[in-house]
């Protein structure tokens, strides 16, 4: 190699490091480094030599694409890594795991691409593993698998599953209690708290209520098709009685209420009451929990213009207090019908069931529960 | 109607439980064997025909067999009317209504009909009066005779031999009052003055006109498709050189159609001429229910009564389609108090009460029969306005309640009253082909909204100097001459909760004009149809079942591992529940090889959720279960047949606790407590099969 080789080299490196400062993951074609105007134009057979120096200094890592061979810039501390290495095998096997990235390599893939013995294999990768530049670790989606990534990298959100995964296992409470947080947000922004008694506004004494005497003469009254005064009897009695004491509730929002929280002021919330300390919690792992609230029945959408706000559904049979604890109905009056409460609904010989058959209306045990 | 198994043992056991064994009887074999002649009957039934006619002349007066005869061979042939069969299920519900709606008398009135199926009116009043009168005769045994002299011009006849039921005192009595579950069906009549004749033709004209009530025609007694096929036959008559060509086929198809319309016509004649006449207004009806306190009502000289009287001969049913829709309010009104509150749900109830005045049916199909008017109705649809809805509105509502305050500048009033002129689509359905002016709808829908709420909003800030909330902090308030302003006010306030109901996800109102509303049923009841599915799917399966099911139903088809992520659930957890399910039937599961040789490691599984099958599957599951409902209580009726046969005694009838001795006392009130218990069930049970398919 000449001192113009060399310093073109360098020059090319330096060139192409500049190239994707922006973007570290850059692929380079030929042409992208041609375009780079370090080597004199049409000199192919200069370009070659160069990129042949360059990998073999593993400063250039061949990505091999659809449209042909493409080339990665792997950053000089890391090429300096390959010159610890002592085998051929180790080389060989190191190379796979660095090109795997943060997703890991799965041991049984390496060994089907080299087609090496397994002792070899895992004499390689013993060997790498003391000299600290690869790691073993397990992916959430296939806990049995043997995984092998760089000692430098964390395995990608991926393989470790993002915030909802504790070493590997999913975390149901973890999830369960910012269930929990998301929905008393949503609850107390979104809905208007009724208490028990109340306030003077409803029960208004002044205000006349529809066919009472003086409003009866006024033009309004007269003009709409209802009673007179005077006939107002007894079957429309007892209906506001009833309703006028009664425990606290939340109450729906008028139509049009601009505020229901959408997913950012949820995320922001949730970040101000420093629930989830450990693991920060981005917009989209909010509207992660959002959506399974909504599939749960228990959060509904609702769109105004381009907003998208989120509001509890069937508010006002929802618990009025906005902190539950574990095991705590949502609702203090939980939905049924005909199939829920009659012993059928839940039979679990209900197919079997038939007049003559072995299990029949008369002699079911479930019914005599049910009737008794 | 689809006609399962189930469905058909149901309808027979419904039919047996109110008319007896033999129509029963006839109606099973109906439904199993399709249509059939009397002979074929006598066979399957194992009745000599002189039964199987006696049989079919009452489930005929009942509507619960159709025939048709031909006249080359004078053969007749019956068949089965499920939904006839079916429809005695509501029975009960039904009363209630019309009680609710149309007062006591009314209520009598419908039970009379159920008892005595199609009836002339003059005999339907005077069946009526005797009946009601017998009980007055009961408690003061003097007035037997009192009413001869009233102005009734049909003489009593002393029995009901020319009833084809012939069964005054059949066990319908208990049976109308248990369905419903709330025992007073005739407590009522006892004291009140004698029944008028009047007030019975007058109630009976204003059900006529409401339609609950029905004037029949022959052609009724022909199921619909029969008829089309019969005045197809008589159109082909016209076309001796057949129907060939484009040309002619639609005119053979007009001449058809009009045909119909003018059946449809004919059968509504009564109706239109009360209608027409008489007003009927539901703020008349409620006028003319307090009337019969003494108060006068003012039309007394034109009113429905009159005109009844003069066509004693015609003959009347039970409209079930009317009495569907009532109750299909009713349903809508509950799962609006559900969703939304206690007081909207009120206002909601006022705004269908109004719209449904005009409504007739749940459901059409090609072979329902309408007149050119109702079929308007149906395809441009019903609208009502915020004052109709407020006179519809018992004064009892307090609309102040029920909704939460915000601060004003948290509302924008451009979404909140946003008008949407156009239903929203089916899935699947194609665009409705009135909508030829398309490129307009995104455009009014983003533009329009309802201005007058703003002037409401004026008025209710000069007149009221604040907001509501101060309402009631000024005791001393002069309220004379504020009839107009508090008017205002409260239609503000009943607009919010119209305006709450258009908001909600479920889309129970449409704000489809300035100050107009309507309510798209179609989508309206497929939403419903879904909150009953979920419901059973969390009751049995849990949150996370329902979690399961919602997120398929949402994204199609999914893998086994996309899942899990989708649901934050466990892998092994989704595969249990998934399992589960499908075992239940709730969901279906897909399985796409890899490669050629199928192994289940090489598989994809793609787990969905099949909306048509699974509803399908449910309502059969809710017939059967209805079913095992009745034969339960055989079954009670059969281990308490001693306690029974006393109690079925005409002298103890109604007087159990005085007749009976303690302990069989007690074992009666058991049974009843149980049969209460079935009986109420099976009208939970109905509530879903009439979501599922009736409404």
């Amino acid at each position: 190699m000449d001192e113009q080789t060399a310093l073109l080299k360098t020059q090319l490196y330096v060139a192409c490091e500049e190239a994707c400062s922006g973007d570290p993951d850059r692929l380079f074609t030929q042409e992208d480094l041609t375009a780079l105007d370090v080597i004199p134009p049409k000199d192919i057979k200069k370009l070659l030599q160069i990129i042949q120096i360059l990998t073999n200094e593993r400063l250039f890592a061949p990505v091999h694409l659809h449209s042909g061979l493409a080339w990665r810039l792997r950053p000089e501390a890391e090429a300096a890594k390959y010159k610890q290495l002592t085998s051929h095998d180790q080389v060989l096997v190191y190379e796979i795991i660095d090109a795997a990235g943060a997703e890991g390599a799965w041991q049984q893939d390496i060994k089907r691409r080299l087609n090496v013995q397994d002792n070899a294999l895992r004499k390689a990768l013993k060997e790498l593993e003391t000299k600290r530049l690869v790691a073993q670790f397990t992916t959430v989606e296939n806990i049995s698998k043997k995984m092998w990534i760089k000692a430098n990298i964390k395995p990608s959100s991926r393989a470790t599953g993002g915030p909802w995964y504790t070493d590997q296992f999913l975390d149901e409470a973890f999830i369960e209690a910012l269930q929990s947080v998301v929905m008393s947000f949503i609850k107390n922004r979104g809905s208007y708290l009724s208490k028990g008694e109340r306030s003077a506004r409803s029960v208004s004494p002044v205000l006349p209520k529809k066919g009472i005497i003086n409003g009866a003469a006024s033009e309004a009254a007269i003009k709409s098709k209802k009673r007179t005064a005077d006939v107002i009897s007894k079957d429309e009695g007892p209906v506001t009685l009833a309703a006028k004491s009664r425990k606290t509730i939340r109450l729906p929002l008028p139509a049009g209420y601009m505020e229901y929280p959408t997913t950012e002021e949820i995320t922001a919330g949730i970040q101000a009451a420093e629930v989830a300390k450990g693991q920060p919690l981005k917009q989209e792992h909010v509207q992660e929990l959002i959506d399974v609230l909504v599939w749960d029945n228990r959060v509904e959408e609702i769109r105004m213009g381009n907003r998208v706000g989120y509001r509890a559904v069937r508010i006002t049979k929802q618990n009025p207090s906005l902190y539950s604890k574990p095991g705590d109905e949502d609702f203090w009056e939980s939905r049924s019908n005909g199939l829920t409460s009659v012993p059928c609904g839940k039979c679990p010989v209900f197919d079997l069931c038939e007049e003559g058959g072995p299990v029949w209306a008369g002699g079911c045990e479930y019914f005599d529960q049910w009737l008794a | 109607m689809l006609v399962t198994r189930n469905a058909a043992d149901l309808c027979a056991l419904l039919v047996n439980e109110l008319y007896g064994q033999l129509p029963s009887r006839i109606v099973a074999a109906l439904l199993a064997r399709g249509r059939s002649n009397v002979r074929d009957l006598a066979l399957h039934t194992s009745l000599n025909p002189k039964q199987v006619r006696h049989g079919l002349a009452l489930a005929i007066q009942h509507n619960l067999v159709f025939y048709q005869t031909d006249h080359e061979t004078a053969t007749t042939i019956y068949e089965g009317n499920p939904q006839a069969s079916y429809h005695l299920a509501r029975v009960g519900k039904i009363l209630d209504v019309i009680d609710r709606k149309y007062g006591v008398m009314a209520k009598n009135l419908v039970n009379d009909l159920l008892m005595l199926g199609h009836v002339e009116v003059a005999e339907l009043v005077r069946y009526h009066r005797l009946k009601h009168s017998l009980k007055k005769g009961r408690t003061n045994g003097e007035q037997n005779h009192d009413h001869d002299h009233n102005l009734d011009p049909y003489p009593y006849l002393n029995n009901d031999n020319d009833f084809k039921n012939g069964d005054p005192d059949d066990p319908f009595n208990d049976d109308s009052h248990y369905v419903n579950g709330n025992g007073t069906a005739h407590g009522i009549a006892d004291d009140v003055m004698p029944i008028q004749a009047n007030e019975v033709y007058d109630t009976l004209a204003q059900l006529i006109a409401a339609g609950v009530i029905e004037s029949v025609s022959a052609t009724m007694f022909q199921s619909p498709q029969d008829l089309k096929a019969s005045v197809e036959q008589e159109c082909t008559k016209e076309f001796p050189n057949g129907v060939r060509g484009a040309k002619v086929t639609t005119e053979f198809d007009a001449m058809v159609k009009s045909q119909i319309r003018a059946i449809g016509v004919e059968r509504t004649t009564m109706k239109r001429k009360l209608q027409e006449n008489a007003l009927y207004e539901p703020s008349n009806i409620k006028r003319r229910k307090l009337a019969n306190g003494g108060m006068s009502n003012g039309f007394a000289g034109d009113s429905g009564g009159s005109i009844l009287r003069d066509e004693p001969n015609t003959v009347v049913r039970l409209n079930f389609d009317k009495c569907l829709v009532e109750l299909r309010n009713q349903k809508l009104t509950e799962h609006a108090e559900d969703f939304v509150g206690e007081t909207t749900a009120q206002v909601f109830a006022a705004l269908l009460s109004s719209l449904c005045k005009k409504v007739y049916r749940c459901q059409h199909d090609q072979h329902t029969i309408m007149t050119e008017e109702e079929e308007e109705t149906y395809f441009t649809g019903v609208r009502v306005t915020s004052e109709e809805i407020f006179d519809n509105l018992s004064p009892g509502v307090d609309v102040s309640a029920g909704v939460g305050t915000a601060s004003e500048e948290d509302i924008d009033i451009r979404f909140a009253e946003k008008i949407r002129k156009y239903p929203p689509q089916i899935q699947g359905s194609h665009l409705h082909e009135t909508l030829d002016e398309g490129d307009e709808i995104l455009g009014s829908d983003d533009e329009d909204y309802d201005r007058s709420g703003e002037h409401l909003k004026k008025a209710h800030a000069n007149g009221h100097h604040g907001s509501i909330a101060q309402n009631g902090t000024k005791p001393s308030r002069d309220h004379s001459g504020e009839g107009q302003s508090s008017r205002t006010e409260q239609m503000r306030q009943m607009r919010q909760h119209l305006l709450i109901l258009a908001e909600a996800k479920q889309q129970f109102v449409r704000h489809c004009g300035q100050n107009e509303w309507t309510v798209d049923f179609g989508p309206l009841i497929q939403q419903l149809r879904y909150v009953e599915l979920d419901t059973m799917i969390e009751d049995n399966f849990g949150r996370q079942g329902l979690r399961l099911t919602r997120i398929l139903r949402e994204k199609g088809k999914l893998d086994d591992k996309t899942l899990p992520a989708m649901a934050l659930m466990r892998k092994p957890d989704v595969h249990v529940k998934m399992a589960e399910m499908e075992m239940a039937g709730f969901l279906e599961v897909q399985e796409v090889p890899r490669d050629n040789n199928r192994a289940a490691n090489r598989t994809i599984f793609f787990w969905f959720f099949d909306e048509a099958r699974t509803l399908k599957r449910v309502l059969d599951n809710v017939y059967k279960s209805m079913v095992r409902c009745l034969e339960r209580l055989e079954v009670e009726r059969y281990n308490k047949r001693n306690v029974l046969s006393l109690t079925d005694r005409r002298d103890i009838q109604g007087k159990e606790e005085e007749m009976l001795r303690g302990d069989v006392y007690n074992e009666y009130l058991e049974f009843t407590e149980i049969e209460k218990k079935l009986f109420s069930q099976v009208s939970r049970l109905d509530d879903l099969v009439s979501i599922f398919q009736d409404f």
